[in-house]
């Protein structure tokens, strides 16, 4: 983040949800843009929906940062966007790893972030649907206090684990709510898109955004620590294919989590195909092979299909494990996989557009580390040949 | 009186030296059944042909992870068993590969059908946390006592169609006094007969006791009415659907383990069920607002129309939904409801076409 950058000030005095709710009715009142897409609880009051908001009036009661995550935001944002943008300029409230997700969908062409302007919060994660949805009250309570404190212990594992809860570095505008209790909330542009609305509404950008950010980092540099010893520890019970089936074992290939994961974006996903069907006689000989089959069959494959087609744009955002009937720590595993990918293409996920997609980019230099030691076992075997 | 054989040992353990004897015999050369696998016990099906691997079988855990149905749809959707074949599977997973085979998902051609008088399974969630065993003794007392079982899903709880139907052996459980000193392996078929000849164990004429069936019948009765009528006033009428789909996440797993949806691609996953930027507008210019996760209701209302004269009730749906939507009651309910007007049970013959594929010229006069 640069130094010198600057921040609005919003006054919080009702909360911080409503300070944030309050900018938005004044922007949308002043023609900032034509509608916010942003959570708010259903009817019932027991859950959590996107919706597409024009009128200031609905936006009470919409919830910047529920404490779930029943869809990706990035998934709705590609739902709203793919088929054309429309005409109406939206803003949508979303956390870090949905804007983070919804970058690599427009990367993907999956969606149109012309008219969109992404707004993001600094996140205290989010509680998993089981807890939530076996007790909405309580678990209102519990992310209320939890937020409020920034303690993830309530949180969905691997937000326990995020290192990128804060600003990405490719929204437009962005919350900062990180340790700003007493003197209200931090509006931050980031290029021109979020700076010409902060102009538009005459909000003054001149606030010093040092001690937020220094307080962001100290998070963020704890996260990083304890992301690694989760992930070494982790790491040592996945690695090998023994421990890979074992992992996986109770997987009962419902695919539910490549259905809510917002980076596999295919209308059909090659292990629903035709592809994955065989003959009778195919599947029986091969439990002949070892004795026996599992069924439902090439439940590893499926996993590992996903994670090479995926794990480079794996935002961790943990939907896949909320979403798996038999509790396989799926977001996990992937965050193991995903972290170790995108570091050795240097690539992160999310924070910046114009970034290529690491496989649509070819380097002659790259992975030289690998074709060498193929070079040296030929050449090995010359040197014994010889 | 259908034949019957007796094995001098429990159910689990009689039903594995069945398994063995077909296998060892040549009778079959695979049996389809739950197997305990791994250091971490995961219960899954497995397709066997080495005899040895029977030891790690656990043919009557009561847990469902998958609906066997679905699964020997897969293995015999591009052709028949090419082998024969032995399945263990539960009365509604039966029904439901029936419907499936109804609907050419499916064939039943080269497979010895082997189910027991089923006391139910436990929710997935209690095999995540690792408790089931613990409540076994309790379990198989209950299923001597002919008693429902406690903490099963409430979708077995209120299932009154436990005794199977179309299977070639059927093992007698609920009721069975003697469960833990003998299985009782009703021969409903020739091809059940046939399969046994040479194996050893007492041979003689027996049926189901109709009286302790009924009992137990009436027992689901009384329980499937109390359930019914808590979802009477809390979940039915469109308002209160509206409010039980409304956690509904949109991520169609509840049709993804469906047996009877069947469908490659679900209508709700084509481009059809996408929108343009011209129905988000229009549906802002209209109220306002728009939902973003607005068709969910009609995709479940859509699902129970096609899978209502079929649901077996199996109750596997409500296990895997992310949001705890009571999905069992709904479908079981509209289910009941649908079969009742068609006359029609499920998964009961084969020969019976579907209600949708008949037509009768004299149906529903009423509504006419």
């Amino acid at each position: 983040m640069v130094a010198t950058k600057k921040g609005a000030i919003l006054a919080a005095e009702e909360g911080k949800e409503e300070a944030i709710l309050n900018f938005l009715k004044q922007a949308l009142k002043q023609g900032c843009f034509d509608a916010v897409l942003i959570p708010a609880r259903v009817p019932t009051g027991d859950s959590f929906a996107y919706f597409l908001v024009q009128n200031e009036a609905f936006l009470e009661g919409a919830s910047p940062l529920p404490p779930i995550m029943p869809v990706q935001g990035a998934r709705v944002i590609s739902n709203l966007t793919k088929h054309g943008k429309g005409k109406n300029r939206i803003a949508a409230i979303i956390r870090p790893c949905e804007a983070r997700a919804t970058i690599e969908l427009a990367k993907l062409g999956q969606a149109d972030l012309e008219k969109m302007l992404l707004i993001t919060v600094d996140c205290p994660g989010v509680i998993p649907l089981s807890d939530y949805f076996g007790d909405p009250v309580k678990g209102d309570e519990v992310f209320k206090d939890a937020s409020q404190n920034w303690d993830s212990n309530p949180m969905r594992p691997v937000c326990r684990i995020c290192d990128k809860s804060s600003a990405i570095g490719s929204e437009d505008l962005h919350a900062g709510t990180l340790g700003t209790n007493s003197g209200g909330i931090l509006l931050i542009p980031n290029g021109s898109k979020g700076e010409d609305i902060l102009n538009k509404l005459g909000i003054p950008v001149e606030t010093d955004i040092s001690d937020w950010e220094a307080k962001v980092n100290k998070l963020t540099e704890k996260r990083k620590r304890e992301r690694k010893q989760t992930n070494d520890a982790l790491r040592s019970d996945i690695e090998g294919i023994d421990r890979l089936i074992e992992a996986f074992s109770a997987c009962i290939n419902c695919h539910n989590c490549m259905r809510v994961c917002p980076i596999c974006y295919c209308r059909q996903c090659n292990f629903d195909s035709d592809k994955m069907k065989f003959t009778f006689e195919d599947y029986f000989t091969r439990a002949e092979a070892r004795g026996r089959l599992m069924v439902p069959t090439d439940t590893l494959l499926f996993h590992v299909g996903r994670m090479l087609h995926m794990s480079l744009s794996c935002v961790s955002c943990g939907m896949c494990e909320d979403a798996c009937p038999m509790a396989i720590p799926v977001g996990q595993i992937f965050t193991v996989v995903g972290d170790r990918n995108q570091e050795a293409f240097d690539y992160v996920p999310g924070k910046n557009i114009d970034e290529p997609l690491p496989l649509t980019t070819f380097e002659k230099e790259e992975f030289l580390d690998v074709e060498q030691s193929y070079a040296g076992v030929s050449s090995q075997q010359e040197d014994q040949n010889a | 009186m259908p034949k019957v054989l007796k094995i001098s040992k429990g159910p689990d353990e009689g039903l594995k030296q069945l398994l063995r004897f077909l296998l060892e015999n040549g009778k079959v050369e695979g049996v389809l059944t739950l197997r305990k696998m791994g250091e971490y016990g995961t219960i899954s099906y497995s397709l066997i042909t080495n005899p040895d691997d029977i030891d790690s079988t656990v043919p009557l855990f009561p847990l469902m992870p998958v609906n066997l149905a679905k699964q020997l749809s897969r293995l015999t959707l591009m052709e028949a068993a090419t082998e024969p074949i032995a399945v263990v599977l539960r009365p509604c997973e039966l029904r439901a590969f029936v419907e499936l085979v109804k609907r050419t998902q499916g064939s039943l051609e080269n497979i010895l059908l082997i189910s027991s008088t089923c006391g139910g399974v436990y929710p997935l969630e209690m095999a995540i946390a690792g408790n089931i065993e613990e409540q076994l003794p309790q379990y198989w007392k209950a299923v001597e006592q002919g008693e429902v079982i406690p903490n099963i899903r409430p979708a077995c709880k209120a299932c009154v169609y436990f005794v199977p139907y179309n299977s070639d052996i059927t093992i007698s459980l609920l009721g069975n006094k003697s469960i833990d000193k003998q299985s009782v392996l009703l021969l409903n078929t020739d091809k059940g007969v046939s399969s046994v000849e040479g194996i050893s164990g007492q041979f003689g004429e027996d049926g189901l006791d109709s009286a302790a069936i009924e009992q137990i019948r009436n027992k689901r009765e009384v329980e499937k009415q109390k359930l019914s009528d808590e979802l009477e006033t809390k979940a039915l009428g469109i308002g209160n659907l509206t409010k039980t789909f409304s956690r509904c996440i949109d991520c169609h797993n509840c049709s993804k383990v469906c047996p009877i949806c069947y469908c490659h691609v679900c209508f709700f996953d084509t481009k059809t069920s996408e929108h343009g930027p011209i129905y988000y507008e229009t549906e802002l210019e209209k109220t306002g607002y728009v939902n973003m996760l607005s068709d969910t209701i009609f995709y479940h209302l859509v699902r129970l129309f096609h899978v209502s004269t079929s649901c077996v009730g199996c109750g596997l749906c409500a296990d895997v939904c992310p949001a705890n939507i009571p999905l069992w009651a709904i479908s079981l309910k509209m289910g009941d409801a649908v079969q009742k007007a068609f006359d029609y049970l499920p998964g009961k013959d084969i020969e019976e076409g579907l209600p949708f594929t008949t037509f009768a010229p004299e149906e529903f006069a009423g509504i006419e």
